[in-house]
């Protein structure tokens, strides 16, 4: 065992029981908050297995952009309405089943899959080669999430616009 | 002697790990307390000189040992949490503030890399090549400080702060990003580093694009939540907003960031934009490597200095905002004219192929 | 460069309806005439890249270094999509007036689903499929609750979108093993090695969870819970959309990631899957659909069992299901925008005249309309010689010759079941008095999209083969 499993089960742990809190716990804000550990968690992987610019990338967008909107939609509902948000465990049978045989066909895979491991460098900066391959290979993917963005913001637009009565 | 000498190799060993970044945490944490304490004297002794008054003058020689009272008084004072507060989120929030503060800076160089020995030392603590998207990252974390705060203190003038507040920086936090965009453009590289390197002469980005310089500060100004954008705290309207309900060393936390983040958000603005540590031409002046990296830390503190005193010559002269104007600000100036400031730097590129 | 510029040449009709989408946006951000302007414009577009698409059927190339297919196979589902989309906006024209959410982001979106519906077609990559199927998704989440007064509007937008995300959840899952086992997102290079990476069960679970995310785009049975209420709450434009292009448009992925690897490899991993899908979406829509009073709702079950019919043709997985299944897909399209349009004339606002009972007398007071709406029922039982007969027939017979007779009887079974509650409406129609008087107002434009739909309708069943010669010519 070297310092990367150490580092790399430590922030999955860290993943994982922030998670495990995020489902448990009934308080809406406070599943908010254990969501930025877990966010966390999967950017440190990220960037142990060398994917620096969408580690960095993740805490901007999830941690910074998605889980903020989150909490700024709970603080506007809750509380100021009177109406506590909380979420209640319920359905918990039928829950555990699917869980159970989809955790089950997913351990299955994983303990029976040969899996792949290819000797390479870690590069310095992925930075760099990230652009070239969006810019050359999946330039029309590249143009096509514009669009995809572009519709996005018309149909939320779209959404909140308030109707003349 | 050579047990001196092995507990020395020790020390040595522990102090130059990773360019010696023990010790430049050390510094720079110190520095930022230091001239935030400073800041806020000045902040005071600057607005009373605006308003024509004297300003602090009792504690030592024309009040310079103020900033050491107002922290003794705020220690002293007592820690009073509200009944209906929700009390982890609400201690926790403060620390957040103050861990995004501290840990920002430790990207933004100050200085050319010098020679210590055989090593060379980046006056920076981590040269990382992410260096502008960690600040960008850890910004947005600070969101959650005032956030946490307005929710947990269970109180209406703390949420309507918290809930302006997230709302204003996500909305500045975006022409913010465009912003940046072009100046990375120009580096073609993340590491701030490498960016003030770019800026070598008279290439300044703040000269190159002026656009991209203006919405830059102006969304700094909004995610330091300063005058004239310091909706999250007006005064007039939310008491205190989102620290109404703090007091004692919580509170000051929330001073000390608030501090802090000025002086980050000016070092991004000189590292972005002024050239960071550069003098133009100074390399024409033959002045031996040792004077030109003391005039060159001299200039990055002159140009902080200067920043610093414009945050705070601004706070003094202009109105706040209304709500509404903030965000027509942000949505309908600010973010067109940074989406205009990537198509111009584009441009120029093309154009002069730099 | 040049090379790129010669590519976005040929991908013309993508990049036609992109440019009407930032068109339209503008149109609708200056313009106070937008509502009267946009529907033009899109009408436009549409049929330029329809037609564009079918007359370079015979330039079939892979562009943008294996990402895009265009001609061939695509351009006959372009055809389809932009065809029955340009049939819709006919009747949108005077639909969207009874609603008072008349906004150009209407058309803009549809635009989009369109868009979307035509990258998933003619993807040779999976992100580019999955960005296809967000395009088009997206939009019609939004669409689906386009009429904001409207509870049933908002309740159809919301269902549909838990569902879709949760389906698109899935389908990512599925990407993500895949791309595990094969370590290519090209769509041709893991075909190529179908067989060696089959020895591995991760992709043949990423491969079933991609198969179960499109079932529920597809609207198959055991995930079809969303398709009744999204049909009837929707605008009955944008349900005829989803219900058709939506259909043909996740078909179309199934049939890439499918045909070449059955064909050309013949692995048939997931027949049993098909075929289970198949009998329950056939029985279930066409017994439930009994039941409804409501035409839209039955119009949803229907659209249940037909896709259990094309479910057939996965089952029976050779060249002839496949060409079968594109030439039901069409017929379906056209068969079901018509009597679509022909609701969307009779509906008044709030849902009013959606019941069986708003039809009764119909014949008496507008024979045009009742002719063509029971030509619509006839072509959906699959009575001949209709479009939607041979259809049916295609799968059919290519079941038995996979060796699936018991299947291909089950959908005989179900079709004549189904005959029920199609004729109902006929008999509706032409022998039972109106009890209440309806005010109609019969749009031209809607009644040119009515006519056109009949007459292709009616032009596939008298000459399939006009249609079959040109799908079997871009399959094989």
């Amino acid at each position: 065992m070297n310092i990367y499993d150490i580092i790399f089960y430590l922030f999955a742990i860290v993943t994982l029981v922030s998670a495990a809190f995020v489902v448990s716990t009934k308080n809406i804000v406070h599943a908010a908050f254990f969501l930025i550990f877990t966010f966390f968690g999967v950017a440190g992987l990220y960037i142990l297995l060398g994917a620096d610019f969408i580690g960095v990338v993740q805490i901007l967008v999830y941690v910074g952009g998605i889980l903020i909107l989150l909490l700024f939609g709970v603080m506007l509902t809750n509380k100021i309405t009177n109406v506590e948000i909380r979420s209640g465990t319920t359905q918990i049978v039928p829950a555990l089943i699917g869980v159970g045989l989809f955790a089950g066909i997913l351990v299955l895979t994983m303990v029976s899959t040969e899996w792949k491991s290819a000797p390479g460098e870690i590069p310095f900066t992925t930075a760099y080669s990230l652009g070239k391959v969006l810019l050359t290979d999946f330039v029309l993917i590249f143009e096509l999430l514009g669009i995809l963005l572009l519709i996005a913001l018309i149909g939320a637009a779209s959404i909140a616009r308030r109707e003349k009565e | 002697m050579g047990f001196l000498q092995f507990i020395w190799d020790g020390i040595w060993a522990v102090l130059s790990l990773g360019n010696f970044a023990l010790i430049k945490i050390l510094l720079i944490a110190n520095i930022i307390l230091i001239t935030v304490s400073y800041l806020v004297y000045f902040e005071r002794k600057i607005s009373a000189w605006t308003q024509n008054r004297i300003g602090p003058n009792r504690v030592g020689w024309r009040g310079a040992l103020q900033p050491f009272a107002d922290v003794f008084k705020l220690l002293l004072k007592e820690d009073i949490v509200p009944e209906k507060a929700n009390k982890p989120l609400h201690t926790l929030a403060p620390f957040i503030a103050l861990f995004v503060a501290f840990s920002t800076y430790a990207v933004l160089p100050i200085g050319p890399a010098i020679q210590i020995g055989e090593e060379t030392v980046n006056l920076v603590v981590a040269d990382i090549n992410m260096g502008i998207l960690y600040v960008l990252a850890l910004t947005s974390i600070g969101v959650y400080a005032i956030t946490f705060a307005g929710y947990s203190s269970g109180s209406k003038y703390s949420l309507l702060g918290g809930i302006r507040s997230s709302a204003q920086m996500i909305s500045y936090e975006v022409s913010m990003g465009f912003s940046i965009a072009g100046v990375v453009m120009m580096a073609e590289s993340l590491s701030p580093i490498k960016i003030v390197e770019s800026q070598s002469g008279l290439l300044w980005n703040a000269l190159i694009q002026p656009i991209g310089f203006i919405t830059f500060v102006v969304a700094a100004f909004a995610e330091t939540n300063r005058l004239p954008f310091d909706l999250p705290e007006a005064e007039p309207e939310l008491v205190g907003g989102f620290h109404t309900e703090y007091s004692s060393m919580k509170f000051a936390g929330f001073f000390l960031a608030e501090y802090a983040n000025m002086i980050i958000a000016s070092a991004m603005i000189i590292t972005l934009y002024l050239g960071g540590w550069q003098i133009p031409y100074i390399e024409t002046l033959n002045l031996g490597t040792t004077v030109t990296t003391i005039l060159q830390i001299s200039a990055f503190m002159v140009k902080m200095g200067a920043l610093l005193f414009f945050f705070i010559w601004v706070r003094w002269s202009i109105p706040r905002f209304r709500y509404d104007q903030l965000m027509s600000l942000g949505w309908k100036v600010m973010f067109p004219l940074s989406l205009l400031n990537v198509v111009y730097v584009a441009v120029i590129i093309m154009l002069f192929n730099v | 460069m040049p090379q790129n510029s010669q590519e976005i040449l040929l991908m013309l009709p993508h990049v036609v309806i992109g440019v009407g989408i930032v068109i339209s946006l503008l149109i609708e951000m200056y313009s106070k005439k937008s509502e009267t302007i946009l529907p033009w414009i899109s009408l436009f577009v549409f049929v330029f890249a329809g037609v564009h698409s079918i007359i370079n059927i015979s330039a079939n190339q892979i562009l943008f270094g294996g990402m895009l297919e265009v001609g061939g196979k695509p351009a006959i589902f372009n055809f389809i999509f932009n065809i029955g989309a340009a049939l819709l906006i006919l009747n949108s024209i005077d639909y969207i007036k009874k609603y008072e959410s008349n906004h150009g982001e209407y058309y803009i979106l549809i635009q989009s689903a369109i868009l979307g519906m035509m990258v998933m077609a003619g993807s040779k990559d999976i992100f580019m499929i999955f960005i296809g199927l967000e395009l088009m998704s997206i939009a019609f989440y939004v669409l689906a609750g386009i009429n904001k007064k409207k509870s049933s509007s908002n309740e159809a937008a919301l269902k549909y979108f838990l569902l879709g995300a949760f389906a698109t959840g899935f389908i990512v899952y599925g990407i993500a093993l895949i791309y595990g086992v094969s370590s290519t997102t090209s769509v041709d290079s893991i075909i190529q090695n179908f067989s060696t990476f089959t020895q591995n069960i991760l992709f043949i679970v990423g491969l079933l969870l991609f198969i179960i995310g499109f079932s529920f785009k597809i609207a198959a049975f055991p995930f079809h819970m969303w398709v009744p209420d999204v049909y009837q709450g929707s605008a009955t434009t944008v349900t005829g959309l989803m219900s058709t292009t939506g259909k043909t448009a996740a078909f179309s992925v199934l049939l890439i990631i499918l045909s070449a690897s059955l064909i050309n490899y013949n692995i048939d991993i997931f027949a049993p899957y098909f075929a289970v899908i198949a009998t329950l979406s056939m029985l279930y829509g066409s017994i439930v659909a009994i039941a409804q009073k409501n035409l839209k709702r039955m119009l949803a079950y229907s659209s249940i069992s037909h896709a259990g019919y094309m479910a057939i043709g996965l089952a029976a997985a050779n060249s002839e299901a496949f060409s079968g299944i594109i030439f039901y897909l069409a017929a379906y399209t056209f068969m079901n925008i018509g009597a679509f349009g022909i609701i969307s004339i009779i509906e008044k606002q709030n849902d009013a005249n959606t019941d069986l009972t708003a039809y009764a007398g119909l014949a008496s007071k507008s024979p045009i309309l009742a002719a063509f709406m029971s030509l619509f029922m006839f072509a959906l039982a699959g009575i001949p010689p209709l479009a939607g007969f041979f259809g049916k027939y295609y799968v059919f017979i290519s079941a038995i010759e996979a060796d699936l007779t018991w299947l291909a009887v089950v959908g005989v079974f179900s079709s004549v079941i189904s005959v029920y509650f199609y004729l109902r409406l006929v008999v509706y129609m032409y022998f039972k008095e109106s009890e209440k008087d309806i005010d109609l107002h019969i749009d031209k434009y809607s009644l040119l999209s009515v006519v056109v739909s009949g007459i292709l309708v009616i032009y596939f069943g008298i000459s399939p083969d006009s249609l079959l010669n040109l799908i079997l010519s871009v399959v094989n």
